[in-house]
Parts: structure tokens; sequence; C-alpha cells
């Protein structure tokens, strides 16, 4: 097909007609070859007589039979499976929001439950130890916090893609997972005692991190807009406007159009994050306070305070 | 006459029966339906220009859906997926353009 110009080669040969190549042809005579093939044929030796012109006949018709149910079938086919698209994408969504319920139920279960602990220990271990576990959980993220601070917001730039079609390139005004990353840190730089994104308290094992086009804080979905709440001394907004995050956040908003607001907050009120479960990980210095019948009132609580502590250090920032 | 009768009574048949089908020939289906397609016009256009023949019709058919089957079938097993069932639906597609305008040209002189 590709070599169509040879001719005669060794010359006793019969010159070999070479059709010209498939596409030109195709563009040519989309006609299949073979109708006017038979044609010449049938002019020659004249076409089928008798019942063998009749089996033909039949067998055309049972063709056209077969294709008409083809087109029949494929259509329903093609309109059937519509529905069962959406359908499908629809119990999808279902199942998601269901299982999101499912997770915030148990999540308020396991602060209830966190609460109860906490009035059971509380009733269990004397006033100063107690007190002493409180700050220590809520330095650590794992009680409800209450305090002043800053709001910082921000969300994605409007999508300049078509609504419909999906397209329309990236959007390089979306928030991403180390713009957070880089708030978390900022506040915490700036003196944040305790930060909340959407909702989700960070502690000492948080992660920041993107998974396809969403972020999760601590593998739960957040959705922008995102608010980072932090709770921190009074200067805590300007040390934080004055920092390298906000400063490169405002401007990637100017530049990308997607909103940075720093405001400041009196009375947030910060939640606690499910308690990182410690598997491998085991505290060097026994931690006296955990046992409420070894710690006398007063006694040997206080007195392992700088050695008891390295164990629950201070989240150091969303950890990469 | 008889054919076209033949083709309606196939659609009927198809709406009325309303066949599932396999999973495994899902994928093919549509690029059937254009080989079957092809055919038709290739067909009509033939009726036209009075060389038609039962025989070739026939054969036409059946070998168009099963190479353009067999095309679609090659392509996933290839790993090039769609991209062979495209080439499929450009070559029939000329095809069936050039097919419709030689129709045309028979039907309206134009």
């Amino acid at each position: 097909m590709t070599g169509s110009t040879g001719g005669p080669t060794g010359g006793q040969r019969p010159a070999r007609t070479y059709t010209p190549d498939f596409l030109t042809e195709l563009f040519r005579n989309p006609l299949d070859p073979g109708y006017a093939a038979a044609a010449a044929r049938r002019q020659q030796a004249g076409g089928p007589t008798g019942w063998q012109r009749g089996a033909v006949r039949a067998v055309t018709v049972v063709t056209l039979l077969v294709l008409g149910f083809l087109f029949a079938v494929a259509y329903r086919q093609t309109v059937a499976e519509e529905p069962g698209r959406s359908r499908a994408r629809a119990g999808l969504v279902e199942q998601i929001k269901q299982r999101e319920g499912e997770t915030s139920e148990l999540a308020r279960r396991a602060d209830a439950l966190r609460g109860e602990v906490a009035r059971q220990r509380d009733a269990a271990l004397t006033g100063s130890a107690a007190a002493r576990l409180r700050d220590l959980e809520a330095a650590t993220g794992l009680v409800r916090v209450r305090g002043d601070g800053v709001v910082v917001r921000v969300a994605d730039a409007p999508s300049k893609a078509d609504a419909v079609t999906g397209q329309g390139g990236t959007n390089l005004g979306r928030v991403l997972d180390s713009d957070l990353q880089k708030i978390a840190n900022g506040l915490w730089s700036a003196g944040a005692e305790a930060i909340a994104i959407n909702g989700q308290r960070l502690t000492a094992t948080s992660t920041i991190r993107a998974a396809g086009g969403a972020i999760l804080v601590d593998y739960r979905p957040v959705t922008g807009p995102y608010e980072v709440s932090a709770i921190g001394p009074d200067e805590l907004e300007d040390r934080f406007n004055d920092s390298l995050a906000a400063r490169l956040m405002r401007n990637v908003a100017d530049e990308h159009g997607l909103s940075f607001a720093v405001r400041g907050a009196d009375d947030l009120t910060l939640p606690a994050a499910s308690g990182p479960q410690l598997r491998y990980a085991r505290p060097v210095v026994t931690p006296t306070i955990s046992a409420p019948g070894s710690s006398a009132p007063g006694s040997s609580a206080p007195a392992a305070s700088p050695t008891g502590t390295p164990d629950v250090t201070r989240p150091s920032g969303g950890n990469r | 006459m008889i054919a076209v009768l033949a083709l309606l009574a196939g659609v009927v048949l198809g709406v009325y029966l309303d066949p599932t089908v396999p999973a495994a020939l899902q994928p093919y289906l549509p690029i059937a339906v254009v080989a079957a397609l092809d055919a038709v016009f290739g067909g009509v256009r033939a009726k036209l220009d009075r060389i038609f023949d039962d025989k070739q019709f026939v054969v036409s058919f059946i070998s168009n859906v099963l190479v353009a089957g067999l095309i679609v079938y090659l392509g996933d097993q290839l790993g090039v997926g769609g991209q062979l069932s495209t080439g499929v639906v450009v070559v029939l597609g000329v095809r069936i353009f050039g097919n419709v305008a030689a129709i045309r040209r028979h039907l309206f002189r134009a």
C-alpha cells in the first residue's frame, strides 16, 4: 500500500497495478469496491437465478432485521446507561455524606466520653495534679480551650474553569495544603498556643496534607473557605501579619486572586483534637499524674514537672 | 421496500424484546453500530448506483462489525484504550459521509 510507485520490476512479469493508498482511496470512493466487482461479475456471468436468488434475498432480509435489532438495542442501552451513571454517582455522594455523618457522630461521642473521663479523673485526682493535667491537655490540644486570638481566613479564587466541561486550565488561585501549613507555622511562631483549621484542632501529630484535590487535616477533609483560628497573646495578630507566611500569602492573594484575611477575634473556642493514639512511643519518665494512687497530695506531682513533660511537647507546627 | 420493512421490524423487535446486553459485550456495541451504519449506507448507495449485491452487503455488514469489534478488543488488550476505536470511527465516518453524499447526489441531483 505504501510503496505505490512500483512498476514492472523484471520485465517479463505483467505490470502490477497498485491502488492508491488507503486513505486517498477511502476519500475518493467510499463505496466498498466489492459492489462494483460483484456487478461486473454479474454482467459477465449473469446473476444468481431461481432458489439461489431467493436464498440470498432472505439472508439480506435477515441481516437487515439484525441491523435494526442492533440499532434498537444500542439505543436502549445508551439511554438506559445514563441514569445508571448518575445513580451510581448519587449513591456514592450519599455514602460519603452518611459516612461523614457517622464520623462526626462518633467524634461527638468520643468528645463526650473524653469529657466523662476527664471528669472521673478530676474526681480521682487531687487539685494540683488535676490542674496540671488539664494544662498539659490544653497545651497538647486534647481539651477544648477558650481565649482571644486571631482568625485567618483563606479562600480559593473563583474558578475560571467552565462549569459544564470542567475545563479551563488550572486555577492558580487555589489554596494549597502548603499554604495552610505555612499559616499554621506562622501562627505557632507568632506565639499561638492553640490552632484549629475549620474546627480541626492541631496537635503534635497533626498532618496537613493534600490528597487529590482535597486538603486533609488529620486525615479528615476540610473544604474552603478555610478558617485557621488561633489563640495566643494580644500581639499575635500583629506578629503574624509581619510574618513571612502572611506576607507570602498576601503576595499570592494579590497575584492569583485568592482571598486572605487576618482579623483579631475575642473569646474563641477551639475544639479538642481527637486524642493521638501513641502506639509505639512510650513516655520515658513514668508520669506520676496518670497513676492516681501514687500521687500523694502535692508531693511528687509538682516535683516531676521539669522532667515529666518531654513526652507531651508543645505542637511545633503543622507537621510535614 | 422489503429491506426497509425488515429494518423496521428489527427495530420493533429490539424495542419489544429489550434484551440486556452482557457486560462483556457492552464496549463493542457503539462501534458495532457505527460499522453497521457504514454497511447500511454502503448498501443504499449501491442500490442507487444499481450495483447492489446481496452477498456483498451481508458479507460487508458481518465483516465490518467483526473487524470493528476486533479492533476495539485489540485496543483494550494493547492498552491504547479508545484510540484504536477512534481510528475505526474516523474511517467508517469518512465512508459514511462519502456514501451519504453520493446518495444525496442520487436523490436530489445536487
